[in-house]
């Protein structure tokens, strides 16, 4: 009878033990299935606070808003910034390659800005090569906070980003001749929790020497889908 | 003796129970891996070298965080053996609760090997590779040649050619196009690297001339330099 009591006290607690080990552990000699990786669950919604976005790849704008590799279903964005393309005229066409990381933060106000990020776009056309460079909250090359805003876009397929929204925009490094040029950069992360190789993703370059001393070409991409590479959200 | 049973049981019951949280933490901090990297010209020749130039390394990323680097490039001139400019090289990867991934992509412009045996107007190298919900996955899509002249034999405008195309350059070795150098088992892991062009350098001892053809037949073939233009490299991982 003692002993029958105890089996019943004991073999739940193994059970509960085995159970709990089995729900703490992935270990890949459980399952002989080849295995998958560890993140199984959807993202969830991108915001800002935690918001970080990573990603680089090629587009190649066509200047036509009618062509097939132009993303008019998330352009413009629901808030109107930025406004559809070309803004500045003329669209800038032929290949852009780039890569890039931020990281989101929301200031006192509770405005979403860059807390670090690093973005670089090559446009192969003119042979220049953009750089901006955000630390502490800060835009190297201007010494000004640089404000993003993070949106669910038009088509419902994912979310998208503007780093230097337009009531400030950011300020790019410009080579060659180390220049600077006010620039606005917009990517779209279309397949969150997808294969990563749809070609949805998408992504914007607008620049212009706005301020007095600034130099560079004028124009701006459209928002263009990949041609290759892919763009990330991976903060939520 | 059931008390002494009862007791050895609800030992075994605590050992499996701690195991089992040990176990459970371990793997539940096991990291993703993601790599990358990426450079635009590589010369290891009799006439002249030059390393990866300009060379971008994805920094080491954990957690759910992310990396870019970048390395710009003006112009490169190995004489006699690779010249070009608008040199750049970029890389980043990620990690996140849904995905895991990395993407490089190089270029090189006005490229001229070998004193015009091999020239382009532009070569891009573009690669990627992600983990998810999937499996894992690498593509070169983005990679390109624009007006490619190979031997005399001329590719106009905007193209990208078959993986692995390997072109014969009679008296100094071969080219291999495109070439795709993939990793990984596909579910948990892939990677890619694409050298766009992949010039191999050989020379040849000993053998016999052909009177007829011309080319040397028999002897020993030895791989004596090699030029890379527009390499991209991508990689995730368990």
């Amino acid at each position: 009878m003692m002993r029958e009591h105890g089996n019943l006290i004991v073999w739940p607690s193994l059970i509960a033990a085995g159970l709990l080990a089995v729900a703490c552990s992935d270990q890949p000699n459980v399952n002989m299935a080849p295995q998958k990786p560890n993140f199984w669950a959807s993202p969830p919604p991108a915001q800002c606070p935690t918001g970080k976005w990573t990603g680089g790849g090629r587009i190649d704008p066509t200047g036509m808003r009618t062509a097939a590799n132009y993303d008019n279903v998330d352009e413009p964005s629901p808030t109107g910034d930025p406004p559809p393309a070309p803004d500045p005229a003329p669209y800038f066409t032929g290949k852009f390659t780039f890569g890039f990381n931020v990281f989101l933060a929301t200031n006192a106000a509770n405005r979403c800005f860059v807390q670090k990020g690093e973005i670089e776009v090559n446009g192969h056309p003119f042979k220049v090569a953009w750089h901006v460079s955000i630390h502490d909250g800060v835009d190297s090359f201007s010494g000004d906070s640089v404000f993003a805003n993070v949106f669910a876009d038009n088509s419902g397929r994912g979310f998208c980003l503007v780093v230097g929204t337009a009531d400030a925009f950011m300020t790019a490094r410009v080579n060659p001749g180390d220049g600077r040029e006010t620039a606005q950069f917009e990517v779209c992360d279309n397949d969150r929790g997808k294969p990563q190789n749809s070609r949805t993703d998408a992504m914007r370059w607008r620049a212009t020497p706005f301020h007095s001393g600034e130099t560079g070409p004028t124009g701006d991409t459209g928002l263009t889908y990949l041609r290759g590479g892919n763009i990330v959200e991976h903060g939520s | 003796m059931n008390g002494k049973s009862m007791h050895w049981v609800n030992r075994l019951a605590a050992l499996g129970l701690v195991v089992g949280l040990v176990a459970g933490l371990a793997t539940a901090g096991s990291a993703q891996s993601v790599g990358g990297q990426a450079y635009s010209t590589y010369v290891n020749t009799p006439l002249g070298s030059s390393g990866q130039s300009p060379l971008a390394v994805l920094p080491a990323v954990t957690g759910t965080d992310g990396a870019e680097a970048d390395a710009e490039g003006s112009a490169l001139n190995v004489a006699g053996a690779l010249s070009g400019d608008f040199l750049n090289s970029i890389t980043s990867g990620q990690i996140g609760p849904a995905e895991a991934g990395a993407q490089s992509t190089s270029s090189a412009a006005s490229v001229n090997i070998l004193n015009g045996l091999i020239t382009a107007d532009e070569v891009v190298a573009n690669v990627m590779s992600s983990a998810g919900q999937s499996g894992a996955v690498s593509d070169a899509a983005g990679s390109t040649f624009t007006n490619l002249t190979v031997a005399g034999r001329s590719l106009s405008g905007d193209q990208a050619v078959a993986p692995n195309t390997n072109v014969s350059l009679p008296g100094v070795g071969y080219v291999v196009l495109n070439e795709q150098i993939p990793t990984g088992d596909g579910v948990t892991s892939s990677g890619l690297t694409v050298n766009m062009i992949h010039v191999y350098l050989q020379s040849i001892t000993g053998g016999t001339v052909d009177p007829l053809t011309g080319q040397v037949i028999g002897g020993i073939t030895t791989t004596t330099g090699e030029i890379i233009v527009g390499s991209a490299t991508s990689s995730v991982g368990p």
